[in-house]
Order: C-alpha cells, then sequence, then structure tokens
C-alpha cells in the first residue's frame, strides 16, 4: 500500500498562536464559571467596595432608579481608575520603577492571599472541610507566596507562572461577579468605552504610558500573561526575522472590600490599564532581551502568522508602534495576553452563569469572536487598538439576545421534543 | 438526578464529537478555529430564527401544524445558511492557498479539506446539541428528574440527549457531503443534505403525538446512519480515485 510520504502541509501549525493564548482564557472563564455555580448559594453576600460608593442596590428599586444608580457607581469607579492610571503614568515618568516593582508585588499578594483565602473560606463553608486555622494560614501563606515569586522572579516552569495569572485573573474576576447585578452590566459597558478612551485618545493615558515606555526603550512590570512562543523556522531571507518587543504594563484592579473590620470601608483601588506596546525594528538591530521561558515548542514550521507578512513592509528603522489593549507580539511569535481581559471577559461570562448556563455558552462563543476580530483589526489596521470593547460589546449584545429571545424559542421546541 | 447522571446525559449526546474532537480537531490549530467561528453561525442562525418566531410563540401545544412551518421555515433558514458557508469557505480556500503559495509549502490536500469540512459540520452539530439539549440539562444536576407527557416512559433529559446525538451525527457529516457537493457539482450530494436535514426535523414532530417518540427516534437514527453510509462511501470514493489520480 502507498505510504505518504508527502510533506506536511502549513495546516498543521496555522493559528497556533491564536490557540494558545484562547486556552487559558477558555480556562480562566470555565473555572469562573465553575466557582459561581458551587459558590452561587450565598446570593445575599454583596461586597462593599469603590463600585458601590454611590449607590446600593436593592430588588425593591425601579429599573430607572437601579439603571441610574448602576451608572452612578460604574462612573465613580471608572474615574477611580483613570485618577490611578493617572498616578501611575507619573510614577513612570518619574522613574520609580523599584516602588512600582514592588507594588505590584504587594498586589499579587493580597490578591492570592486575602480573595484566595476569601474564597476558600467559602469553600470550607460550602464542604464542611475539616482543616484546622494553623494548616489553612500556613498553606495559604505559603501558596501566596510561591504565587508573587512565578510573577514576578521569572525563573520558575512557565506552566507555573501562566497557572499562577490564570489563577490572579480567576480570583479578582469572581470577586466582581458578587456586584449587584446591574452595576456589573454598565460596569463592564463602561469599562470597555474606558478602554477605548484611554487607548485611542492623544490623552489617554495608556498611550501616553506606552509613548513613554517606548521613547525610554524601557519595560513596564506588569501583570503579563504570555503564551510559549511557536519557534520560528527561518525559511527563506532575514528579511522574515521579525524582533518584535513586546511589552504591556497592567496593574491589577482589586478591592480591598473583605476584612472591614481592619481596613475601615478603606477601598484600595489601581487602575486596571492594559498597554502593549510592540516595537519592531529591522534585522540589523536585534533587541537582545530574551524574555523568560522560551522554550522551542513542538513541530511549528511557520515563520510568522498571518499578520507578519503586513509587519514586513515596513522600512528602515522605523519603528512601528502597536499599543493594543490586552493583545499583543512577544518576540519570536509569543502573544501576550493582559490580565485585565481574562478579568473583564470571565466576570461577563460569570455574570451570565448566574442566570442560566445557555447564556453561558453564548456569551463565550461571542466573546471568542470577539478576540479573533480584535486580531484580525490589528493585522489590518497597525495601529493601537483595545481589545476589551469588541469583545464586551458582543458579549453583552449576545447575552441579551440570548436571555430575551433564543430562550423562549428553545424551550418551546425542545418540551415538545421538536428539533432540526 | 445527581451530578453523576448530569455528566452521563451529556455524555450521550456530546461522546462521539468529543472523541472526534480529542482524535482529529485537537492536533490542528486551524480546525479548531473553524470549529469555534462554525459553532458561533450556527448560533447566530438560531438567534435570528429565535427573533422571527418570537412574536408567535408560546404556540398553542395542541395542534402540530405551526411546529411544522416552524421546522421547515428553520431547516430552509439554515439550508441557505449552508450555502453562504460554502462560498466564504471558497474564499478562504483561495487565501490559504495563496499563503501556502507565499511560503512555499504544498497546497491543500483533499484530506485538509475534509478535515476543514468535518470541523464545520462538527460545529454545527455541537451548536445544536449545546443549544437544545445541554442548556436545559442544568436541573438534570440536581436530585430530582423530569418527565414529558408525550413521552413518558423516560426522563425529558435522556430522551433530548439521545435527540441530540442523531443530530450532531447528521450535521456533522452532511456537512462534508455538501461541501463535497458543491465543490465536485454533484446534484445528488447537493440535494441529499437539505432533504435529509428536513426529514429528520420532520421526523420529530412524530414525538408530538403521545407516545409518539417510540417510532420517532429510531427513525431519526434511520436518518443519522443513512448520512454516516452516504458520507462515508462518498468519502472513499473520492480518496480512491485521488489516489489513483496520484499515482498515474
Amino acid at each position: 500500500m502507498a505510504q505518504n510520504q508527502r510533506p506536511t502541509t502549513f495546516l498543521d501549525s496555522f493559528g497556533e498562536e491564536i490557540i494558545r493564548i484562547l486556552t487559558p482564557v477558555s480556562i480562566c472563564m470555565f473555572l469562573v464559571v465553575l466557582l459561581v455555580s458551587i459558590l452561587n448559594s450565598n446570593s445575599s453576600a454583596s461586597v462593599t467596595s469603590i463600585a458601590t460608593i454611590a449607590y446600593s442596590e436593592t430588588s425593591s428599586d425601579s429599573s430607572w432608579d437601579k439603571f441610574l444608580g448602576a451608572l452612578l457607581n460604574s462612573l465613580a469607579f471608572v474615574a477611580v481608575v483613570t485618577v490611578a492610571t493617572f498616578i501611575l503614568v507619573l510614577l513612570f515618568y518619574l522613574r520609580c520603577t523599584k516602588f512600582l516593582k514592588i507594588y505590584m508585588g504587594f498586589s499579587s499578594f493580597v490578591v492570592l492571599g486575602f480573595m484566595g483565602g476569601e474564597i476558600a473560606l467559602f469553600f470550607i463553608e460550602e464542604f464542611s472541610v475539616p482543616i484546622d486555622c494553623i494548616s489553612y494560614l500556613v498553606v495559604l501563606f505559603n501558596f501566596a507566596v510561591v504565587g508573587v515569586l512565578a510573577v514576578f522572579m521569572s525563573k520558575m516552569a512557565i506552566l507555573v507562572t501562566q497557572g499562577y495569572l490564570v489563577l490572579i485573573g480567576m480570583f479578582v474576576a469572581y470577586w466582581f461577579t458578587l456586584l449587584p447585578e446591574w452595576t456589573t452590566w454598565v460596569l463592564l459597558v463602561v469599562m470597555a468605552l474606558y478602554d477605548l478612551a484611554a487607548v485611542l485618545l492623544p490623552v489617554g493615558p495608556l498611550r501616553l504610558l506606552v509613548e513613554l515606555a517606548m521613547s525610554r526603550d524601557e519595560d513596564i512590570p506588569a501583570l503579563v500573561y504570555e503564551a510559549r512562543p511557536v519557534t520560528h523556522h527561518d525559511s527563506g531571507s532575514g528579511e522574515n526575522t521579525v524582533r518584535r518587543r513586546v511589552w504591556r504594563e497592567r496593574r491589577n484592579v482589586r478591592h480591598d472590600s473583605e476584612d472591614n473590620s481592619n481596613l475601615d470601608g478603606n477601598v484600595v483601588s489601581d487602575s486596571n490599564s492594559t498597554v502593549v506596546a510592540v516595537q519592531h525594528c529591522h534585522n540589523g538591530s536585534i533587541i537582545a532581551r530574551v524574555e523568560e521561558g522560551q522554550v522551542s515548542e513542538g513541530n511549528a514550521e511557520l515563520s510568522a502568522p498571518l499578520i507578519d507578512h503586513r509587519m514586513n513592509g515596513q522600512d528602515g528603522m522605523s519603528t512601528e508602534s502597536l499599543v493594543l489593549e490586552g493583545m499583543g507580539l512577544g518576540s519570536s511569535g509569543a502573544i501576550k495576553l493582559g490580565l485585565g481581559d481574562f478579568i473583564f471577559y470571565s466576570v461577563l461570562v460569570g455574570r451570565a452563569a448566574m442566570y442560566d448556563f445557555m447564556t453561558v455558552y453564548a456569551c463565550y462563543l461571542a466573546i471568542v469572536a470577539g478576540l479573533g476580530i480584535t486580531l484580525m483589526l490589528l493585522a489590518f489596521y497597525q495601529k493601537a487598538l483595545p481589545a476589551l470593547p469588541v469583545s464586551i460589546a458582543l458579549g453583552v449584545l449576545f447575552y441579551f439576545l440570548t436571555r430575551f429571545l433564543l430562550e423562549v424559542f428553545i424551550v418551546q421546541c425542545s418540551l415538545n421534543l421538536v428539533m432540526f | 438526578m445527581t451530578v453523576a447522571a448530569g455528566i452521563g446525559y451529556a455524555l450521550v449526546a456530546l461522546g462521539p464529537s468529543l472523541t472526534l474532537f480529542v482524535s482529529v480537531i485537537s492536533k490542528k490549530p486551524f480546525l479548531i478555529l473553524t470549529l469555534l467561528s462554525s459553532t458561533l453561525v450556527w448560533l447566530i442562525s438560531l438567534i435570528i430564527l429565535s427573533g422571527i418566531w418570537r412574536a408567535f410563540l408560546p404556540l398553542n401545544s395542541k395542534t402540530w401544524w405551526p411546529l411544522a412551518i416552524l421546522i421547515f421555515t428553520s431547516v430552509a433558514f439554515q439550508e441557505g445558511l449552508r450555502l453562504l458557508f460554502w462560498k466564504v469557505y471558497k474564499r478562504l480556500e483561495d487565501i490559504l492557498d495563496a499563503f501556502a503559495d507565499r511560503v512555499s509549502k504544498p497546497r491543500l490536500y483533499l484530506t485538509d479539506k475534509m478535515q476543514i469540512a468535518l470541523a464545520g459540520g462538527l460545529g454545527h452539530g455541537v451548536a445544536h446539541a449545546v443549544f437544545f439539549c445541554l442548556s436545559l440539562l442544568t436541573p438534570a444536576f440536581g436530585p430530582a428528574t423530569y418527565f414529558v407527557d408525550r413521552c413518558s416512559q423516560i426522563p425529558f433529559f435522556l430522551v433530548s440527549a439521545i435527540i441530540a446525538l442523531a443530530f450532531v451525527t447528521v450535521h456533522t457529516f452532511s456537512m462534508v457531503i455538501a461541501f463535497n457537493g458543491y465543490s465536485e457539482g454533484n446534484k445528488v450530494d447537493q440535494v441529499f443534505v437539505p432533504s435529509v436535514h428536513l426529514a429528520a426535523g420532520m421526523m420529530t414532530l412524530i414525538n408530538f403525538a403521545s407516545g409518539g417518540c417510540i417510532i420517532g427516534i429510531p427513525l431519526l437514527f434511520l436518518m443519522a446512519i443513512l448520512t454516516l453510509m452516504h458520507c462515508g462511501r462518498m468519502v472513499w470514493r473520492r480518496l480512491t480515485e485521488n489516489q489513483r489520480q496520484g499515482n498515474s
């Protein structure tokens, strides 16, 4: 029998980078949905945080009141985020990089330790797990410290780092889903709009930050998820090796809302801004910046994703800066994604899970579609693009369409056992 | 009835698709993307259909002909969408071939094209199973179960899972048949797919009669087996033709 000696087509590895970033996003969303469906019995646990200072929702208010209240909440939240981002820009301008790094580490510790600990407490309550205080504290402390080390000291196995980043995103997202319903939806929409403004407007803080970082040729300490890079096989001329340097800056958004007794209702919130700068220079001046954890993976033989062929058109030393919210291209083709995107996508899906699973599936597909569209737009426009708005818009749209249109239709058909 | 039963129902509906996914589709990232986009397209088709029919729901559950009209319009719409899907795929194929030429790799083989069609069909099947069966399974994870009057011998969840299994098979393989029919210009294949889809839809109407599911569901599975056999025959024929062409 004739055997297949023919060479493999490029279809074997085409689109691999996209899948490498889709997988952790899907895992994070899945974990948040799981958490929400397991722990949702205590719906009365409302969170007082900076997102509810203007108005706390009660089910007895009218729809218009709820909407107005939610809007006020969201605007307050976005205002705080904007101020914090500007402070960040200022600090970066004054070169307080060490302070920023330490602050990042501290915020990761708080997220993993306090938020993670609170969620673990929910679990212990729900399932009556027999564990004593001392062991619990020891385990939690170790868990949090390893997480901080994994995220900031980059010598760990990349799987551990990626796992911890997904966990951080999951914890923050779960906390956001504890907000009241109207506030969550309006907050998502307002954050998407803020993102659009912060990245595209010339006075936007994220744009300023990236331009600053690029003009100084520096890195910004940030919480970034990096997918494993795809190996390059330099078929063809050296023109194909496009060195790209990506960094993104991301600050974690969180609320310190638990332990009100200690913090006295004191809320700390940082701006959640993700910025990715892609700088690519020609082959002549390769920026020798080895990103950690570059492991040659698999048998990917393609030299570049579809996006690459457009970038090859740039000539000389012109640095093309692509500031993309939540998405970027690392050197050797790995995609980096900011943690804020993980968080807000998971919040949307988690909130959809509180209604029904049909909305979860619909919103998941919508968000993935939004991600794909953003990548395509990036390849097409070659300029700064935020990744949050498209996905959030599609997700919210699909949620409401599914909730009000699809569900009735499907239930009608299914209960009569009539399907097509 | 407990988590085990819930997972069991989900696997009845989606088990074969999961196997197909793990063994064939997860090996090539492009196929995963095709699967996701196909699922999205069919979800959008379901949303549009529900939008159109929203004004007429809830239907009177005594008469069967509104449901027949519903099925007929839905199947017609979805088949039209399949044609559109094919046109978009054709354009994508040209882009992919141009890209292959540019990175000096061989163009898409027949098996690659069939795999893409399979991924598209699986997306359709998964969309059906997820929205018609899986999303209604949430109560099955709890302590009780539910029976419908029309088919009172087995729980509702099991019935919908079995029907979903049949439909997943029909959808997955009709996409392969359809793409092949459009690319070869084979009239038989082109007509086969819509008629099987319509027949399968109409057969679920038999479930509407009381106790009708005993007849309806086996007939539905007959359609699924028919689709499978036709697809297998067609694929075998094309592959042997291709091999003969390649060797000569």
